[in-house]
C-alpha cells in the first residue's frame, strides 16, 4: 500500500456517560456515550460514536437571553417544561441545557422552586439534561444539592464548575452520581489544573466534560478553537488530566454586534449561520457536546453531523 | 544560511549539481508550495503553510472563496455576480474582508459560450479567475481572453492531464488537479511537474464532509512532514457541489483547504463565513489591540459612567457591544495591557494602580466628567483598593462577564 498518516496519538478520550435510561436507574429514553476517540475529530474510519451531541439551550428567567431567541420560540419561553417539550418534540435537539438563571437574580433565595423547575423539565422531557446552576458562592451549595436530588438517578450534567468555585457543584455531582462541566478560561494549562482539582477530591475522570470556554465567531473565538485543538492534542498524546470531552457553548453569539444590529428580515439567518459556523468548526476542533439556542441551528447541525459521520472513505494512505 | 532561512533557493546555487540540489531543495523549499492566482491588486497567493495546528506557529494564507457561475447564466446575471465581488466589503476589527474572485463552469460544454461568458468577467473586472471544464477546446478558447491573467485551471485527471498540462505550461497557468485517492493523486502531481507544471493544487473529490476532512487533513499532515512531498501543493475545494455547501465552506476554512469555491452566497452566510476565516487566520501570536484612550458610547454627558477595561481587542469590542445594547451613554477608558485580557493582565502584572492612573491624566478623564467613580472589570477586583489610593477616583468592581454589565449599570450606577 502507498503513502502512510501517522500523527502518533497513544491515548484515548475519556468515555462519559450522560443520562440514564430506566434499565440504569432513571427515566430517560436514551443515554448517550461520548469520548472514546483515538484520532482527530471526524478522522475516525470505523468509530461507534454517535457524533457530536446537539444540547438546546433554555433558561427560567429570560431577562438576559436574546430576544431573538423569544420572538422565534413564543410562548413556550415562559414555562420551562413546555419549552423543553418543544426542543425534545419540535426543535429536535439531542438534549437540554437548563439555565437557572432565575439564582442569579439578586438576593435570590428561593431554593425549593429550582428543584420543581427541574422536576418539571425532567417530566415534560425525556431527554438528558444539562443543569446549570447558580452563579454565587453563598448559594451554590444548596442549589446544586437541590439540583443534583431532584435529577437522582438521572446522570446529569451539572454546571459549571471553575478553579475558584468547584466544591459544591463537585459535591452535589458526587453524591448523586452526576458528571460535571469544569469550565475555564481559554487556557489549557488552566483546564489542567481545574480537572486535577476536581480530580483530587474525588470526581471521577468519567464524569467530567471540559468546558474551554467558547468566545463568538468574530469574538475571539480562533482562542476558543484553538485551546480545544490543544486539549483534544495533549489528550491523544497521552495527558490524562486533559482527556475528557469538551463542550461548546457560545453563548454570546445572538448577542454580537452582527447579530443583534442585523437587518430585521435577515436576525434570524444571521443568527443561526453564526450558531452553525461556530459549533460546527468547534467540533472539528474537537467538541462533543454543542449548544445552541436558536431552534433553527439544530437541523443543519444535524445534517452536517449526518455528512461527517464514519463510512467507507476512499483515501488512499490508509 | 540563507538557504536554511528560507530566504534563497537552491536553484540560484551555481556550484550545485543536480543530486545535490534536489537533496537541499526538498529540506529547505516550503513543504506545501505557494501557488498565486491572477494578478493585479486582488489576485492572491495560497500554500506555504507549515503547521497543522495555527497555534503550533500560525496559517499565512487565508484561502480565497471565489463565487461560482454556469456559462448558460445570461451575461447580465454574470455580470451581476462579478461586479459583486468586485464591490462587496465587510469591515471587522479594522479589515475589509472580501471574496476574491469567479469560478466560470462550462456548464454548456460550448467552446463559444465559454468563451463569450469569460469575457465578460473579464471586462467587468479584473478579478482572480477559475476556469473549470473537461473540454481542453473550451479552455482554449476561453484562454484567449483571460491566459494571460493567471487564471486557475480546473481540472486534470489521469485521462486528460497531458492535454491539460498542456494549456497550463503554454499560458503559465496554476493547475488543479483531481482525484479522490491520495497516493494515485501523488502519482498525478508527479506526472504533472514531470512535464514541467509546477503550480499545482490538489482538489480531493469529496463524496461527504467527512471524506473532506479526512483526506484533507492526511494531506496537510503528509505535506508538512514531508513524507509525501509530492502531495506538497494547496488544496482546492468546490463547495458548490458538496451536499451542505455552508458547511463545506466553514470546514474548508477549517480543515486546509486554500481555494474555496461557491455559489453566490447569502448575507448570512457570506458575514459567517467571511469572519471564520478572519478568525482562523489570525496570527495567535500577535493579539489584535486596540489604541488606548477614551472612547465614547453614545453621547456621554458630564455624569455618565466611565468604565475602564485593557486595550485586547475583542475585550474592547465584547464590552462595547454590551453598553451600545444597554443604551447608556458612557466612557469607555482603554488602557495599555499590550494586547492581554483582564485576567492575563492582572496575573502578569501588566494592569497597576499606576497605569490607571496614568490613563485617567493622558486621557483627560477628569474633564470629560464631574464624577470621579471609576467602575473597573470584576477580574481587576484584587486591584480596586490601590487603584482608589492612586486615583484618589472611587472604584465600583463590575461584573466579571461584559453581558452582565447592563444589570450592574441599570441596579448599581443608577442608585
Amino acid at each position: 500500500m502507498g503513502i502512510d498518516v501517522n500523527f502518533g496519538w497513544s491515548s484515548t478520550i475519556v468515555k462519559v456517560i450522560l443520562g440514564a435510561t430506566k434499565s440504569n436507574g432513571g427515566t430517560r429514553r436514551r443515554s448517550y456515550q461520548i469520548g472514546g476517540g483515538t484520532t482527530l475529530p471526524f478522522l475516525e474510519t470505523t468509530p461507534d460514536s454517535s457524533g457530536p451531541l446537539i444540547a438546546f439551550e433554555i433558561c427560567d428567567d429570560l431577562q438576559n437571553w436574546s430576544p431573538i431567541v423569544r420572538n422565534y420560540c413564543r410562548d413556550v419561553v415562559n414555562d420551562c417544561g413546555e419549552w423543553a417539550h418543544a426542543a425534545d418534540s419540535v426543535y429536535g435537539a439531542d438534549m437540554i441545557r437548563l439555565y437557572l438563571t432565575s439564582t442569579r437574580q439578586r438576593n435570590f433565595s428561593d431554593i425549593a422552586s429550582v428543584g420543581k423547575t427541574v422536576e418539571s423539565v425532567l417530566s415534560k422531557t425525556s431527554l438528558p439534561l444539562i443543569i446549570e446552576g447558580s452563579n454565587e458562592p453563598t448559594i451554590d451549595s444548596e442549589v446544586f444539592l437541590k439540583c443534583g436530588e431532584a435529577g437522582e438517578g438521572e446522570r446529569l450534567l451539572l454546571g459549571t464548575a471553575e478553579a475558584g468555585r468547584y466544591r459544591s457543584i463537585a459535591a452535589a455531582a458526587m453524591a448523586y452520581n452526576h458528571s460535571v462541566i469544569a469550565q475555564s478560561p481559554i487556557d489549557v494549562n488552566l483546564a489542567k489544573q481545574l480537572n486535577i482539582l476536581l480530580k483530587e477530591i474525588g470526581v471521577a475522570r468519567d464524569h467530567i466534560i471540559i468546558d474551554p470556554y467558547t468566545g463568538s465567531l468574530g469574538y475571539g473565538f480562533e482562542y476558543s478553537y484553538s485551546a480545544m485543538e490543544r486539549i483534544r492534542f495533549a489528550a491523544l498524546k497521552g495527558d490524562s488530566d486533559l482527556a475528557m470531552p469538551i463542550i461548546c457553548s457560545a453563548i454570546d453569539s445572538l448577542t454580537v454586534k452582527e447579530v443583534r444590529d442585523a437587518e430585521p428580515a435577515l436576525q434570524d439567518n444571521i443568527a443561526v449561520q453564526w450558531e452553525f459556523t461556530t459549533g460546527l468548526a468547534a467540533a472539528a476542533a474537537g467538541a462533543e457536546i454543542i449548544c445552541v439556542r436558536h431552534p433553527r441551528t439544530i437541523p443543519l447541525l444535524r445534517k452536517a453531523f449526518v455528512s461527517l459521520k464514519s463510512e467507507k472513505i476512499v483515501a488512499g494512505g490508509q | 544560511m540563507k538557504l536554511a532561512g528560507g530566504k534563497t533557493d537552491v536553484d540560484f546555487c551555481p556550484y550545485l549539481d543536480d543530486a545535490a540540489k534536489a537533496i537541499l531543495g526538498a529540506t529547505t523549499r516550503p513543504p506545501i508550495r505557494l501557488v498565486k492566482l491572477g494578478i493585479g491588486e486582488r489576485s492572491f497567493a495560497v500554500g506555504e503553510e507549515f503547521v497543522l495546528y495555527r497555534h503550533e506557529k500560525t496559517f499565512y494564507h487565508p484561502p480565497g472563496i471565489l463565487f461560482k457561475i454556469a456559462d448558460t447564466q445570461t451575461l447580465d446575471e454574470i455580470r451581476t455576480v462579478t461586479t459583486r465581488v468586485r464591490d462587496e466589503s465587510f469591515t471587522r476589527v479594522g479589515a475589509d474582508l472580501r471574496f476574491n474572485g469567479i469560478a466560470i463552469d462550462n456548464t454548456s460544454g460550448s467552446p463559444d459560450t465559454f468563451a463569450r461568458a469569460v469575457e465578460t468577467v473579464e471586462k467587468t473586472a479584473d478579478l482572480p479567475l477559475v476556469l473549470m471544464a473537461r473540454d481542453p477546446a473550451a479552455l482554449s478558447a476561453a484562454l484567449m481572453h483571460c491566459g494571460t491573467y493567471r487564471p486557475l485551471i480546473h481540472a486534470a485527471t489521469q485521462e486528460n492531464y497531458k492535454e491539460f498540462c498542456a494549456l497550463a505550461k503554454h499560458h503559465g497557468c496554476p493547475l488543479v488537479i483531481k482525484g479522490n485517492n491520495i497516493d494515485k493523486l501523488a502519482q498525478l502531481a508527479k506526472d504533472c511537474t514531470a512535464i514541467g507544471v509546477q503550480d499545482l493544487l490538489l482538489d480531493l473529490s469529496p463524496e461527504s464532509l467527512q471524506a473532506f476532512i479526512v483526506r484533507s487533513t492526511n494531506i496537510r499532515q503528509l505535506a508538512i512532514t514531508r513524507a509525501a512531498p509530492d502531495l506538497g501543493y494547496p488544496v482546492f475545494l468546490d463547495a458548490s457541489i458538496m451536499e451542505m455547501q455552508d458547511a463545506a465552506i466553514a470546514l474548508g476554512i477549517a480543515k486546509y483547504a486554500s481555494v474555496i469555491i461557491s455559489t453566490p452566497l447569502s448575507p448570512a452566510t457570506a458575514r459567517a463565513a467571511l469572519t471564520l476565516r478572519q478568525n482562523i487566520y489570525t496570527d495567535p501570536q500577535k493579539p489584535i489591540q486596540m489604541n488606548p484612550g477614551l472612547y465614547r458610547v453614545g453621547n456621554p454627558g458630564k455624569d455618565a459612567p466611565v468604565l475602564m477595561t485593557v486595550n485586547f481587542s475583542l475585550t474592547f469590542f465584547t464590552l462595547q457591544g454590551y453598553l451600545e445594547s444597554t443604551r447608556v451613554p458612557c466612557f469607555m477608558l482603554i488602557v495599555d495591557t499590550e494586547g492581554l485580557s483582564v485576567l492575563t493582565a492582572v496575573a502578569a502584572g501588566k494592569l497597576s494602580e499606576m497605569l490607571v492612573k496614568e490613563s485617567i491624566t493622558k486621557f483627560a478623564v477628569e474633564d470629560e466628567v464631574s464624577h470621579r467613580k471609576l467602575i473597573i472589570p470584576g477580574y481587576a477586583s484584587p486591584l480596586s483598593g490601590r487603584i482608589e489610593e492612586a486615583t484618589g477616583w472611587k472604584v465600583m468592581v463590575g461584573p466579571r462577564d461584559a453581558a452582565e454589565i447592563g444589570d450592574f449599570l441599570n441596579q448599581e450606577w443608577k442608585q
